[in-house]
């Protein structure tokens, strides 16, 4: 949780930094999303993920949107669903593949909903919404390389 | 393994409830879902401290770069049109008004997508002597004025927006006016005499109005004209600030309060 909130953080500092010109990356979802799936899985773990994601989602409404309580429903959302699906996949079916789609779904979910509630969608809008998703690419491939490198070492102390 | 679903379903759920609770109370009670975020922005202030400081100087850099010697320009353009006015003031045995106020820096700190053309906020507030009222300009034009002040912060309304009225003065002509904006990015002096007719460049400031706001600041140019409507033709303004890029702002502060700091 400790890690969530220090990237919470980062992706605040980032938004700092990127205001005016693009909405930085959802990084705390991603990052929520990777501990839940590669995590303790059990359903109180789960539960406080939720509510993490809640909680860090309505603070960010409350610093960055003008719709307050959205990305904490999106985010809450998000990881159940992410969670539903990884719960209701055979181990040997959740490869490094699937973990990504589920991370890059989370992402264009909860981007697509900020992009949404704008409701007034213009070019320059829809320009953010894509370079949000781009520079999430970075992000997205690294937890896909530690989720591989995690499963390895599973896989080798079997 | 249903009961341990149950128990994520239901934490979702209940996750759910309470953020579109949320979303309802704080879309029905904007008040406070306003002094909500204020205070979320006002304690994040200290951990976005170092990120601020390193946007503010990577604009100031680009700005030294960048602006340098269209500033110098139009200081040596100001210095010589003020030594201008004071020889006429003397010359007239006028007496030279003393200064009501100085101009303190700001940094916007927060401006809503949905509501860009209607107000941002800056990281300075009554603690730093800005009060409801005063002008905020960028690259020396007027861009709106304080409507709402915190201690640490202050929100300013655009000249874009549609509520903003200002009087101002057509500097050529001396015709009198008011400035709206149309929410939209546009401004436009309203209520000047339809048979006047005005050429582009013509540059617009503000007429006097108050206490806090002097005489003189320069708004725009005029830029075009609207359709006729109730006697009067709208004139499309362009101000002379990058409206859509603000980044830092100079807020007009009133010299008592200054003192009292």
């Amino acid at each position: 949780m400790l890690i969530a909130a220090l990237v919470w953080i980062i992706q605040d500092m980032l938004q700092v930094g990127a205001m005016g010109y693009m909405l930085v990356p959802d990084l705390f979802l991603m990052i929520v999303i990777y501990r839940v799936l590669t995590g303790e899985f059990s359903q109180a773990s789960v539960s406080w993920w939720i509510w993490g994601a809640f909680v860090g989602g309505m603070i960010w409404d409350l610093r960055w949107a003008v719709s307050p309580g959205m990305s904490a429903v999106v985010n809450a959302t998000v990881v159940y669903v992410a969670y539903l699906i990884w719960s209701r996949t055979p181990s040997g079916g959740r490869s490094p593949v699937l973990f990504a789609l589920i991370a890059i779904a989370g992402n264009v979910i909860s981007g697509l909903a900020h992009y949404l509630i704008w409701a007034v969608p213009s070019q320059a809008a829809l320009r953010m919404f894509f370079a949000q998703q781009f520079f999430s690419i970075p992000l997205l491939i690294i937890l896909f390389i530690r989720y591989v490198v995690v499963l390895r070492r599973g896989e080798k102390s079997v | 393994m249903a009961g341990k679903i149950n128990l994520v379903l239901v934490n979702w759920l209940a996750a759910m409830l309470v953020g579109l609770m949320m979303m309802w109370f704080f879309g029905a009670a904007p008040i406070v879902s306003r002094a909500a975020m204020d205070g979320v922005s006002s304690a994040l202030s200290y951990v976005e401290l170092p990120a601020e400081e390193l946007v503010e100087l990577f604009h100031l850099t680009r700005s030294w770069v960048l602006e340098r010697s269209s500033l110098q320009r139009r200081n040596a353009e100001l210095e010589g049109e003020n030594l201008m006015l004071r020889t006429a003031l003397a010359e007239a045995k006028a007496p030279v008004p003393a200064a009501r106020g100085d101009l303190i820096g700001a940094r916007v700190t927060l401006r809503y997508p949905d509501q860009w053309w209607r107000e941002l906020r800056i990281d300075k507030g009554t603690n730093d002597g800005v009060n409801v009222g005063a002008p905020a300009l960028a690259d020396g034009y007027m861009i709106g004025r304080v409507v709402r002040t915190g201690e640490t912060f202050a929100w300013i309304e655009l000249v874009t927006s549609s509520s903003f009225m200002l009087a101002a003065v057509v500097d050529d002509t001396w015709d009198l006016g008011v400035i709206n904006g149309d929410d939209i990015g546009g401004i436009w002096l309203m209520y000047v005499p339809q048979e006047r007719e005005y050429t582009k460049g013509m540059s617009i400031s503000t007429a006097l109005v108050g206490d806090h706001l002097p005489p003189g600041i320069p708004l725009g140019t005029v830029v075009g004209k609207g359709d006729p409507r109730d006697g009067y033709v709208p004139q499309m303004i362009a101000s002379g600030a990058r409206l859509s890029q603000i980044y830092s702002v100079q807020v007009l502060r009133s010299v008592e309060r200054r003192t009292e700091n």
